[in-house]
């Protein structure tokens, strides 16, 4: 428990730096079960302030603190110092302009996701009461109700980092399929014909890069593949 | 990517390009091994020259291999657009993909003349 930790972090700050460079951090173990983000807390309390990242919940809910941990994109707050090599390099997640350190700028990705209409759109006039739902049909939203938008899967995608202009994403198709999936929802044609693109929905090649990366075990391959399969449904 | 996005709505073209791919694949697994059947036979020494010429020949044949090079002609032409897509950026996209698709015409072309011109 005495031993220290030691963590090279990605550091970029653009009004001072020409370029960017690895700086190593010492952190003492503190506790059993400690976390990368207490590690980053610890620096930037006692060893260096101006390392900024963001953080909020601290628990895996609010997806602030996504980052490429070793190489692979995770959650800080949920990822054990114990199951990573060291030293543990830290960087911003891929393919996404730095703003500085660990922070990145999401404005294109969250773009995106406001471009799926990612709320519940419906024609028929609203009920007195609340828009029921069956147990069952509640059930067919998990597995994607559970996305946080923290970006690991998205920025882990190499089809994202080719043409992430217009492919929209792991993360985004996602809650494209959540809504398409909600028995509430009544804009599933909308949503089909504005995917329906060779770029948009097709650059998904099955990598499987965003499963892998989702702190959340979710599968948006799968998600995507549902859309796929749903498009085919309606023309064949 | 600071850049706003300028969202140019869906082109409609996806999904026929995913499915004509996913369909020649299947009309190659169906008429590929029959071809591999073919050239197994001839090297193993159960069809000599005569008899396989005697086989490719036949309309049936004719018509089957026909549609193995339409269907490696179409699944080729799919597969290859979509990684020039994935790599290539601007206007070399376009062209890339229309020198490959002249020169894909023009060998399948030639192809089905040989099928059909053979033997009389």
């Amino acid at each position: 428990m005495n031993a220290m930790i030691h963590i090279d972090i990605y550091r970029y700050n653009p009004e001072k730096d020409s370029q960017p460079y690895m700086q190593r951090f010492d952190v003492p173990w503190e506790k059993t079960g400690m976390k990368l983000l207490d590690a980053l807390n610890y620096i930037k309390w006692h060893s260096d302030g101006s390392l900024t990242y963001r953080r909020s919940c601290g628990e895996g809910v609010c997806g602030s603190d996504g980052m490429n941990i070793n190489g692979v994109n995770g959650l800080a707050c949920i990822t054990s110092i114990e199951g990573l090599k060291q030293p543990i390099k830290v960087r911003p997640l891929p393919s996404m302009e730095v703003i500085r350190d660990l922070v990145v700028d999401t404005t294109h990705f969250f773009d995106q996701y406001r471009q799926i209409k990612p709320w519940l759109q419906s024609k028929t006039p609203t009920p007195e009461h609340e828009r029921l739902q069956t147990p069952d049909e509640r059930a067919e939203l998990d597995g994607s109700y559970e996305c946080i938008l923290c970006g690991c899967c998205t920025t882990s995608c190499p089809s994202w980092w080719w043409n992430g202009d217009r492919f929209m994403g792991p993360a985004v198709l996602l809650q494209a399929d959540r809504w398409m999936k909600d028995s509430r929802d009544e804009a599933m044609g909308e949503r089909l014909d504005q995917l329906e693109d060779a770029f948009k929905l097709y650059r998904c090649h099955q990598i499987l890069n965003c499963m892998e990366a989702c702190p959340k075990g979710l599968n948006p391959t799968a998600a995507i593949g549902h859309i796929k399969r749903t498009l085919l449904n309606r023309k064949s | 990517m600071v850049n706003q996005h300028r969202d140019l709505g869906s082109a409609h073209s996806g999904f026929s390009d995913w499915y004509w791919q996913r369909f020649s694949a299947v009309v190659l697994a169906t008429l590929l091994p029959a071809a591999f059947v073919l050239l197994w036979a001839v090297y193993s020494g159960v069809l000599d020259q005569q008899s396989l010429l005697d086989y490719l020949d036949s309309f049936v044949s004719r018509l089957l291999h026909s549609l193995l090079i339409v269907a490696l002609m179409v699944h080729a032409y799919m597969g290859l657009k979509v990684m020039i897509e994935d790599y290539v950026h601007a206007a070399m996209r376009i062209f890339l993909i229309a020198l490959m698709l002249v020169m894909m015409g023009l060998f399948g072309m030639w192809w089905l003349a040989l099928i059909w011109a053979w033997g009389g």
